[in-house]
C-alpha cells in the first residue's frame, strides 16, 4: 500500500505508529543486549533462537558472608526467590539482584547438616580430590523478625555457560560478582 | 477385501469429503471480509495465547463477552484499545521478562485498534495490510540479523546445546535419532557446575554429546535462519511472485517450527499476518492459512510425552 502525497493525511501517519514503536524498542533491546548483557530471547528485539544467551546458558550462586569473610553457599531458595533469580539472569544489573538480595534478606539461614567439603572433579565429571575450603549448606528457616538487623553481606556470583561444539566441551565463566552489604539490605524490613 | 482396497476404498471415500470441505474453506475466505477476518482471529489469538496477567485476562475475559453477547463490538475501537491498554501496562511492567512474541502481540492489538479507529473500509484495509507486511518483514529480518551476528548461533552451538538441555526439545531429539540417554546424561554433567561445593578444572566439562546431535544441531541453525532471511527479504519486494514464494515459505515455517518449538502464540500470530497479506490476492495460499490455525492447536497435543513414551 503506498502512501502518495495526494492521498496522505494524518490518517497514514497512523499508520505508522505502530512501527515506528517496535524499531525503537527493538534497538534498545539491541543496545542492552550488547551493552548490558540483557538476553536477546527477551525484551523486542525478536531475537529469540538467536544465541546460546538464555536461562539455560546463564545460573547464579549465592553465598552469605559474614564478618571474619567466612562465605556460605545458599544452596535452598524458596520459590519466590528461585523466581526473582531467574528474572534477574535475563536481565543481570545491579538493581535486578537486589530484589534477589532483599528477598533473601527477608528469611532467617541456618546452616543444614555436617559442614561439607568442597570435591575436586575432571571434565569428565569424576571425583579428583577435596579441595581445602568447606561449606555449610545454607537454608531458609521461616521469616525474620523485623527487629533484628540483617548483619551478612551477600554475593551473587552472575555466571555464564558456553558450550564449543568441535570439542564438545561445555565452559562456565564468572561474568561478575555483585556484593550487597547489610545496610542496602535493611530497607526491605522498613516496607 | 486386501488391506490395500481397504485403504484405497476409505481414500476415495475421503477425498470428495476433503475437496469439498477445502472448496467450502476457500469459498468461506473469499466471502469474509479481511477486517472482520482477521479481527476475530486476533481476539482467539488473545484469548488462548494471551498474557498470564490478571489485568490482562479480566480485559480479555469481558472482551469476549461482549463479543458473544453482540458480535457487533468487535468493529468498536475501545474494544480493541482495552486489550491494547492492559497488554501495554503488562509489558511496561515487566518489560525485560516479555518474550519477543508477546511483543507483537502488543504490536498488533494497536494495530487492530487504529484499524477500527479509523472510520472508512478501505483506511481500516490499509493499516491491515501495510502493518501484516512491515512487521512480517521486521520480525524475519531483525531475527535472521540477529542470528547472523551471532557467533554461538553460527556454529551451531546454540541448537546442538538445546537438543541436550532443553527438555522440550527431547521428543523431537528422539524423532530424528538423539535417543533420550543422551540429553540426559549431559543435562546430569551440565549440572555440576551449579553447584557451590564442587571445583572444576578450568571450569570445564566434556558433554556426552553425539554425532547426530552436532549434525542436527547444524541443519537447524541454516534451515531456520535461512528461511527467515528469505521470508523478510521476499516480502520487501512486493511483487506478485516474491510474495507468493513467501507465502510458500511462511507457511512451511508455521508447519515445521511450532511442532517442536512450544511458541504457539507465535506461530498463530505470524499466520493471522501472512492471512492478511494473502486473503485477497492469494484466496488458496489464504485457505492453508486457515488450516495452519487448526495445527497450531492441534500441535498442543501433548505429542511429547506420546514420542518419550514409545
Amino acid at each position: 500500500m503506498k502512501i502518495t502525497p495526494r492521498n496522505y493525511d494524518w490518517r497514514s501517519a497512523i499508520i505508522v505508529v505502530v512501527p515506528i514503536v517496535a524499531l525503537l524498542v527493538a534497538a534498545r533491546q539491541v543496545y542492552l543486549s550488547r551493552y548490558h548483557d540483557l538476553t536477546t530471547w527477551k525484551g523486542g528485539g525478536m531475537g529469540m533462537f538467536a544465541g546460546a544467551d538464555f536461562s539455560l546458558n546463564r545460573y547464579a550462586k549465592l553465598f552469605i558472608t559474614d564478618s571474619n569473610g567466612q562465605r556460605q553457599p545458599l544452596t535452598e531458595l524458596t520459590r519466590e526467590q528461585t523466581d526473582l533469580v531467574k528474572r534477574a539472569l535475563n536481565y543481570p544489573v545491579r538493581r535486578n539482584f537486589l530484589l534477589v538480595a532483599k528477598a533473601i534478606a527477608s528469611r532467617d539461614w541456618i546452616p543444614k547438616g555436617e559442614r561439607r567439603p568442597v570435591v575436586l572433579i575432571d571434565s569428565k565429571g569424576k571425583k579428583v580430590g577435596i579441595a581445602d575450603e568447606s561449606y555449610h549448606s545454607m537454608a531458609p528457616f521461616g521469616l525474620r523478625p523485623g527487629e533484628d538487623n540483617w548483619k551478612w553481606d551477600l554475593q551473587i556470583e552472575y555466571w555464564k555457560l558456553s558450550y564449543n561444539p568441535v570439542t564438545r566441551r561445555a565452559h562456565s565463566l564468572r561474568a561478575e560478582i555483585f556484593v550487597f552489604k547489610p545496610e542496602e539490605l535493611q530497607s526491605h524490613e522498613r516496607n | 477385501m486386501s488391506e490395500i482396497d481397504r485403504q484405497l476404498s476409505w481414500f476415495q471415500r475421503a477425498k470428495p469429503i476433503a475437496l469439498s470441505s477445502g472448496q467450502e474453506l476457500l469459498e468461506f475466505v473469499k466471502r469474509t471480509e479481511l477486517v472482520e477476518l482477521v479481527s476475530v482471529l486476533s481476539l482467539f489469538l488473545v484469548v488462548i495465547f494471551g498474557f498470564l496477567h490478571w489485568l490482562f485476562e479480566v480485559a480479555t475475559y469481558l472482551c469476549l463477552l461482549l463479543f458473544l453477547l453482540r458480535p457487533k463490538t468487535i468493529r468498536n475501537p475501545l474494544f480493541w484499545l482495552a486489550l491494547a491498554l492492559s497488554a501495554t501496562v503488562v509489558i511496561v511492567h515487566d518489560w525485560h521478562e516479555a518474550d519477543n512474541h508477546k511483543y507483537l502481540l502488543l504490536y498488533w492489538l494497536w494495530i487492530l485498534f487504529f484499524c477500527h479507529f479509523l472510520a472508512k473500509p478501505e483506511q481500516q484495509r490499509r493499516v491491515l495490510l501495510f502493518n501484516a507486511r512491515f512487521f512480517l518483514c521486521f520480525i524475519f529480518l531483525a531475527a535472521a540479523a540477529q542470528k547472523l551476528s551471532s557467533p554461538t548461533y553460527r556454529s551451531g552451538e546454540m541448537f546442538e546445546y538445546y537438543l541436550y538441555v532443553d527438555s522440550r526439545f527431547t521428543a523431537f531429539g528422539k524423532l530424528i535419532g538423539i535417543d533420550p540417554s543422551v540429553p540426559d546424561a549431559a543435562q546430569k554433567r551440565i549440572a555440576l557446575f551449579r553447584s557451590s561445593f564442587l571445583k572444576l578444572a578450568d571450569n570445564e566439562l566434556e558433554v556426552p554429546g553425539t554425532d547426530r546431535a552436532r549434525v542436527a544441531g547444524l541443519v537447524l541453525t541454516w534451515w531456520d535462519a535461512s528461511l527467515q532471511l528469505l521470508i523478510g527479504l521476499l516480502l520487501l519486494f512486493r511483487r506478485r511472485a516474491t510474495d507468493q514464494f513467501a507465502h510458500i515459505l511462511l507457511l512451511l515455517f508455521i508447519f515445521s517450527t511450532y511442532l517442536p518449538a512450544p511458541i504457539s502464540g507465535f506461530g498463530w500470530i505470524l499466520a493471522i499476518m501472512g492471512l492478511t497479506l494473502a486473503k485477497e490476492n492469494f484466496p488458496r495460499i489464504a485457505a492453508v492459512y486457515m488450516v495452519s490455525f487448526v495445527a497450531i492447536i492441534l500441535y498442543q497435543l501433548p505429542w511429547r510425552d506420546w514420542v518419550l513414551a514409545t
